[in-house]
């Protein structure tokens, strides 16, 4: 079942199609990686599925029921990329307001902060202000208030920037157990290697427009280069073969490109023939980031500003 | 409707809980009086004695008249001086004169002395020599009397010749034109200043909201005007909290007055003044207009105050500039003011006290005058209703800019461009 659907989402501005006709599925309990370079469309994107921008044009489902901004706060939980909090307010007080403008009651927001706040170390701070906080501190205060109303849907816009590598392992351990609990996490980076660790599924978004959709593993397997590393007692200094061909030489590992028609069993098959030993052998597929630089690469790294007339 | 009621409650519970709110509601009305009577005290002390000498070349002028005007007023002097002009232009400053002033000989007490030089090595102040002036009509005054042969008795009977014009209103026999003109004033700067005080606070909220990031957060949960709404009817609530205890120490103080002031002290004459305005001016007419305009006032103000604050980023000297057009318009109210009170029921007090804009200062001091003899109820009503539509328009027009400017960062818009996004189908 899918938790969140988007058909044909359009928002315009004033010189730029922001999100041009954007759909979408991502099934419930899924970790969903939004990625794109800056300026694709992302925040947009978001914004709309949040219910902070009405899309101009295109549909929203959410939780199998047209999208009611109004009502369906509850259900969602956002963390925006520029962390937002009121600076003078005191943090206890703060998560309470939030979490009740969320639609919680005074007693059941209480008792979640108390349980957050315990798991996340945080209990000292009830009386201090945010403007007492570090970054990194800032960072997981707004992530336990962007999930403490236990949204079925959690939109995290750049989760870990800022956060050292202790707190960005218990934040991550926190976004595997809520996927577990069943609540779907929407994830919008651009650093690739989280993307590559933790989602199940992705969606590449440039210049408004969806150009790639698939789980991780399958968008890899397409954009395979059939490259294999085999790593040998002892590399050849000439290979002379028709199924395939060396393409860097690594101390003891050879990369090979296997030519089409070909399998891995002849690129073995001509090491056992030369007698060769071969220590190990395994496929090298692409890394998210090599793919998302080639299909991004040619066009502009800025988005440049274009005249819309029609509205 | 839940949720505005939390965002009400927020914004008024920190502002009232801070200490800047607790000291300025102490602290204004002691910093008010002290302004009054401090600048009152200060000119008092200010005032230079004169000491002058008077060379009397016509023969005109006895010891004994000099000496009977220095009598009544001892703190600036006339002396006669017997030395001649030129001796005495030379030695009055070492003396301790102030200058000097020469009657001309041939000064005729028929025709008068229209203009004598007071010769000093000293600037004056138009108003610094009026005391001095005032000495020398006197004398030249009982010179006249002298010569035309009037004595205390017929004095006396010309004294009485001047006609004081009173007012008396005969619908309203109550009625204390100098009063209201009083509670007029007061209530017109207070509207001013709760006006801009809470207006700038609306606007640097929303400000802060923005540039700290928490409005993206806070309108994910509700509507931008949700979220405008309850910040200015909380900022609202925190004003007319601020005044009702005003309102209530003056009460608080005028019962302790009227307790303890059974006698004859200056207390128990302060406090059957008081008395004497509140019976007069219908002081619960008074109060309750002022809260009506108060809030009405607040929320057409401050609402565009907080498109200009969501419009704006970081810098405060954006905020200056837009929000000169509409600082302006409450500059403006208070100028006619000072006219709408010196003619209650001019063209200009009636038609300014119902335009929205003008009418919380103007229509708030002209009220005390007097329901419904000075305000008529046409106009009243006229003009509330105009407010309250004024203010669902500048709040509507204002929506419209908020839910815009405050997820946008960058360049400072324009009015032009403020004005587009209201109007803009969205």
């Amino acid at each position: 079942m899918n938790i969140l659907e988007v058909y044909n989402l359009k928002k315009y501005f004033a010189t730029q199609k922001a999100v041009d006709d954007i759909s979408l599925e991502i099934p419930k309990g899924c970790i969903f990686g939004l990625l794109g370079p800056n300026g694709a469309g992302k925040t947009t994107l978001i914004r709309m599925i949040t219910g902070i921008f009405y899309p101009d044009a295109g549909e929203i489902i959410l939780k199998g029921k047209k999208f009611d901004p109004e009502n369906d706060a509850k259900y969602i939980g956002y963390m925006p990329e520029e962390r937002g909090l009121y600076k003078k307010m005191k943090i206890g007080e703060q998560a309470l307001y939030l979490a009740q403008l969320k639609g919680l009651t005074r007693s059941d927001a209480m008792y979640k902060i108390k349980d957050w706040f315990r798991r996340f170390e945080m209990e000292s701070w009830w009386n201090k202000k945010v403007e007492d906080l570090s970054k990194g501190m800032g960072q997981k205060l707004q992530f336990v208030i962007t999930v403490l109303h236990e949204p079925d849907l959690i939109i995290l816009d750049e989760p870990f920037s800022g956060l050292d590598p202790v707190n960005s392992n218990l934040i991550k351990d926190e976004i595997y157990r809520l996927a577990k609990n069943g609540a779907t996490i929407i994830f919008s980076t651009h650093r690739m290697e989280q993307v590559e660790e933790i989602c199940d599924k992705i969606v590449l978004v440039n210049k408004g427009k969806k150009i790639l959709d698939g789980s991780v593993h399958s968008v890899k397997q397409d954009f395979k280069e059939n490259l294999f590393g085999i790593q040998l007692e002892k590399v050849p200094d000439i290979i002379n073969s028709s199924s395939f061909e060396a393409i860097k030489t690594n101390k003891q590992e050879l990369i090979v490109k296997i030519k089409e028609g070909h399998n891995p069993n002849d690129v073995l098959g001509y090491f056992i023939k030369e007698g060769i030993n071969i220590v190990s052998f395994k496929e090298i597929l692409p890394s998210m980031s090599d793919i998302f630089i080639r299909l991004v690469e040619g066009t502009p790294s800025a988005r440049q500003f274009q005249e819309i007339d029609a509205k | 409707m839940n949720k505005i009621l939390l965002i009400i409650q927020r914004e008024y519970l920190t502002r009232v809980r801070k200490r800047t709110f607790i000291i300025g509601t102490i602290l204004f009305p002691v910093l008010y009086l002290l302004l009054i009577f401090g600048t009152g005290y200060i000119a008092g002390r200010n005032k230079q004695d004169l000491k002058v000498g008077i060379i009397d070349k016509s023969g005109y002028f006895t010891e004994q008249l000099v000496a009977n005007v220095n009598r009544e007023d001892t703190a600036n002097k006339l002396i006669l001086i017997k030395t001649s002009e030129e001796e005495f232009k030379n030695e009055y400053d070492s003396l301790g004169y102030t200058g000097y002033v020469v009657i001309p000989e041939n000064t005729d007490w028929k025709k008068g002395l229209d203009s004598l030089e007071l010769n000093t090595n000293q600037t004056f102040g138009a108003g610094a020599t009026n005391p001095l002036e005032k000495k020398l009509n006197k004398i030249w005054g009982e010179i006249k009397n002298d010569k035309l042969g009037i004595d205390t008795v017929k004095k006396n009977i010309l004294a009485k010749s001047n006609i004081n014009l009173q007012t008396k209103n005969i619908k309203n026999k109550d009625a204390d034109a100098v009063a209201a003109t009083w509670i007029g004033y007061i209530c017109g700067f207070l509207m001013y200043l709760i006006l801009l005080l809470y207006g700038s606070q609306v606007m640097m909220g929303v400000t802060e909201e923005k540039t700290s990031r928490i409005a993206e957060v806070v309108v994910s949960s509700v509507k931008p005007f949700q979220l405008m709404l309850g910040k200015i009817i909380g900022i609202g609530m925190v004003a007319l909290t601020q005044f009702l205890i005003w309102i209530a120490c003056i009460f608080l103080i005028y019962n302790i007055g009227k307790l303890s002031g059974s006698d004859e002290s200056t207390m128990a004459v302060a406090v059957g003044n008081v008395q004497k305005v509140f019976t007069s001016v219908h002081i619960f007419t008074v109060v309750g207009c002022f809260i009506f305009y108060l809030l009405a006032g607040f929320f057409f103000y401050s609402s565009l105050y907080a498109a200009i604050g969501s419009a704006i980023n970081e810098d405060m000297r954006e905020a200056q500039s837009l929000s000169f057009p509409i600082t302006m318009l409450i500059i403006f109210s208070i100028a006619l003011m000072t006219p709408a009170i010196s003619n209650p029921s001019s063209p200009i007090a009636v038609w300014t006290s119902i335009i929205p804009f003008s009418s919380p200062i103007v229509m708030m001091a002209r009220v005390p005058f007097g329901v419904p003899n000075t305000v008529p109820w046409w106009q009243l009503g006229l003009s509330m209703a105009l407010l309250i539509a004024g203010f669902i328009f500048t709040t509507w027009f204002a929506g419209r800019i908020y839910r815009i400017g405050i997820l946008m960062y960058g360049k400072k818009p324009s009015w032009k461009e403020m004005i587009k996004w209201a109007f803009r189908k969205q």
